[in-house]
Formats: C-alpha cells, structure tokens, sequence
C-alpha cells in the first residue's frame, strides 16, 4: 500500500493543485483516461466542497487530502476541519427550467460525484467531515 | 473582450472562445461576467477547444449564458467539446439547452 497526501489552505485556488495531484496519481498507477478525468472531476467537486461548505473559506484551515494506492483499488479521502454536517443529498440533481428562472444554478457536485466513482462514503463529526471516494482499479481490465 | 473569452462575430453568429483551460470556481466569475445580451447574437456559439475540465462551478457559470440567450430568443451552441464534457454535460442535462453542433455547421454563416 502507498499512500500520497496533500494539504491546502482553504482558497479554492489550490483546488488546481489537487487536481494535478490527482492527474499524476492515475498516470502513476495507469487509471484509463477516461477514469482518471472522472476522477479529477469528482475529486475537484469533493475539494471545493470541504473548502467552502466544510472550512467555510477559512484559509487557516485546511483541506487534507490523502490518496491511498493497492493493487485493487485507489482510495481517496477529503477531509475538511469544519463543524460537521448532518447529512449529504447525493440525489440526481438536473438543469431544469425552472432552475434557470429562479437562478438556481448549483448543486450538482455531490450528484457527480455519486455518479463518476465506485463508491463513496461520507463521515462527520463536529471535527469535520471526511469523504471517502473509491475507484477500484479492475475496471479497466474489462475494457 | 476579457481574458477568459475571445469574441469572433460574423453575420448572425457570436463564437465566443473560451481561452481558460479550466472552467471552475477560479475562473467562472470572469467567465458569467461575459455572459451578457450584448456579447451574444441570434446564434451563439461557446467554443470549447482550449478546455481541458469543467467542474460544477464552471457549469453554473456556463448557465448564465444559457439564461441569457434564452431571455433575448437566442439559439446557443457549444463546439469542439470533448467526449468527456459531453458527457457530463449529458448527466446534468445541461446539453438539453446547449446542443453541440460541428465547427463545420458554421460556415454556411460566414
């Protein structure tokens, strides 16, 4: 098992440094290109997440971000220093017609990331919450 | 017309030239601030040929431009997008409001 980990201040600028990160790990371990643009999406999303909702943009805070590598799968946690949160709406979230009128233009990050990954998992505590994202890497043996 | 967007106009159409490499939560507030009446046409076209990820925020700022278009009747487009972003576009459904259309198809306008 290898693990890689990154902190960042909680500025949504450094979220581009995690992505990078992310890039290279796949490249690292020889994720398909495909996964390894559904995983720097979903990683971007779980990122910006624990710096404006979970840390609140609170640059002392940080953002831990720690890849952890077996040879079955590549496990991602994303872990914010905010208060904690009582529950995640994973829910398919759309562009509708009546978002467009009403402004609501937000929203689809955690639906995305349901989405692009083979499992996620959400802790909290009123230390912070921790996202756990998994991409296991027999997928690309059947393609 | 901004340093994330490069406007080419002919005839009826708008081609606005995304030039950030990433449409995200760093960049979508230059990106909404392009998204006005004045800068579309008829037809508009977001040109997506320099970018290499979207995420969510990027996203909600590509909406401003689907609301602005459709307020003033316009039809908008996006080209050269990536089978990535077509498909995250799919997922969110934000191709329902911002159809793909080939580079080509254009030049009937020029």
């Amino acid at each position: 098992m290898e693990r890689v980990l990154v902190n960042i201040p909680s500025n949504p600028v450094f979220e581009r440094v995690v992505r990078a990160t992310t890039d290279e790990v796949g490249r690292a371990i020889d994720l398909t290109q495909e996964q390894i643009e559904d995983l720097k999406l979903a990683v971007s999303e779980a990122v910006n997440n624990a710096i404006e909702h979970g840390n609140k943009l609170a640059s002392q805070k940080l953002v831990e971000v720690t890849f952890v590598l077996d040879s079955e799968q590549l496990e991602v946690r994303i872990r914010d220093e905010g208060a904690g949160i009582d529950e995640i709406d994973f829910s398919r979230r759309v562009v509708e017609e009546q978002n467009l009128e009403d402004g609501m233009h937000r929203g689809f990050g955690m639906y995305l990331i349901r989405a692009l990954v083979d499992f996620c998992e959400v802790t909290s505590s009123q230390g912070g919450t921790t996202l756990t994202l998994r991409l296991y890497r027999k997928r690309q043996d059947h393609e | 017309m901004s340093d994330v967007i490069r406007r080419e106009e002919f005839g009826e159409v708008a081609v606005l030239h995304i030039t950030t490499n990433s449409v995200d939560a760093i960049s979508a507030a230059a990106i909404e601030a392009t998204a006005t009446a004045t800068a579309m046409r008829p037809i508009t076209v977001l040109d997506f040929s320099n970018v290499a990820f979207i995420n969510s925020a990027g996203i909600s700022a590509l909406l401003k431009f689907v609301v602005t278009s459709r307020k003033a009747g316009h039809k908008l487009f996006a080209m050269n997008v990536t089978a990535h972003h077509q498909k995250i576009f799919k997922m969110v459904e934000m191709s329902r409001f911002m159809p793909t259309i080939e580079e080509r198809d254009l030049a009937t306008y020029r």
